[in-house]
């Protein structure tokens, strides 16, 4: 069970690692990996403010695709910093014991960084049209996630950027608040990070723009 | 797993050499330009960029001004708050066009 809402969690993943959206022309992969599940997200960016994208994830029992349209909706461009809103909505299927069965997603997402501190906030509606795995029985899932990063020392661009991320996560009506320490690793186009949560479990983090 | 960490390794590295690969060439041709013509003076022009503050907001403005024919070298300074832009020999960009390819990008000029 607790890796099946931890796959439904990922399914909204890249967006916990970089921005939904890049620039004109720009195309991202992303890679989620962990023992029981993996995930590949491909963005395309038709403007700076919307990228179309496609997730795919397959654990033991399902199997998800779902085109997706992300848009940018509020970009403060500072001379420090820079903060932004982000709306993503999704129609696609979930493929359950040779069947087939609709997907409905949305999105929230708003973060602010500046190159020594980070904060994102996610929040995941997804709804669901198959009833008959009894591993996923939440129909309508919903997933909360907050992030918070310092970054130990200041790098340019042709350096290698570390960060350091406390991540927390909540799924549907669970109390228990998931953390998760991350280390992040970034350089020129190339970003992966590297999870431990407190129960042993891991994560893996991984995104590059062509 | 670990295979799979492996080759996300392995492409991360490939996409990144792939990058690189392509930077010399802009390099080498403002080094001859210069070693040849010791005379000419380099047109170049620094703009302040806002909201530039990670590597991957760095790496869509080089790539989109290594787009445009006229420029030569970029260099990106996330410390700095700039891009440097050297031009090819007699060439240049008009502010407005610069402020229109940080723009494509998600990001605001800052003219001195």
């Amino acid at each position: 069970m607790k890796s099946i809402i931890l796959a439904m969690a990922l399914l909204f993943s890249f967006g916990a690692v970089a921005h939904p959206v890049s620039y004109k022309d720009a195309t991202g992969i992303m890679s989620y990996n962990s023992p029981d599940m993996n995930e590949l997200l491909v963005t395309y960016s038709f403007n700076f403010n919307y990228a179309a994208a496609v997730t795919y994830l397959r654990d033991s029992k399902s199997e998800f695709a779902i085109p997706r349209f992300n848009y940018l909706i509020k970009r403060w461009n500072n001379l420090d910093s820079q903060g932004n809103i982000y709306l993503s909505g999704g129609l696609g299927s979930e493929k359950f014991n040779d069947k087939k069965y609709g997907v409905r997603l949305a999105e929230f997402i708003a973060d602010w960084e500046d190159r020594r501190y980070y904060t994102y906030f996610e929040h995941l509606n997804l709804s669901r049209d198959n009833d008959t795995n009894p591993m996923l029985p939440n129909q309508s899932y919903n997933h909360t996630k907050v992030r918070l990063g310092y970054a130990p020392f200041l790098a340019d661009y042709n350096d290698l950027n570390v960060w350091t991320i406390l991540q927390f996560e909540k799924h549907n009506d669970e109390k228990q608040i998931e953390a998760t320490p991350f280390l992040r690793f970034f350089m020129k186009n190339v970003l992966w990070e590297v999870g431990a949560g407190f129960d042993g479990s891991t994560k893996f983090n991984f995104m590059v723009h062509l | 797993m670990k295979k799979l960490i492996m080759t996300l390794f392995l492409v991360s590295s490939i996409a990144y050499a792939k990058k690189e690969a392509t930077k010399p060439v802009a390099q080498s041709m403002v080094t001859s330009v210069v070693a040849s013509s010791p005379v000419t003076t380099v047109n170049q022009i620094k703009v302040g960029v806002k909201g530039m503050v990670c590597a991957f907001c760095a790496q869509g403005i080089e790539k989109k001004f290594l787009g445009q024919k006229e420029v030569a070298k970029v260099e990106v300074s996330l410390e700095n708050k700039f891009v440097k832009l050297t031009f090819k020999d007699g060439q240049s960009l008009p502010k407005e066009k610069i402020a229109e390819v940080l723009k494509e990008a998600g990001y605001e000029a800052v003219f001195e």
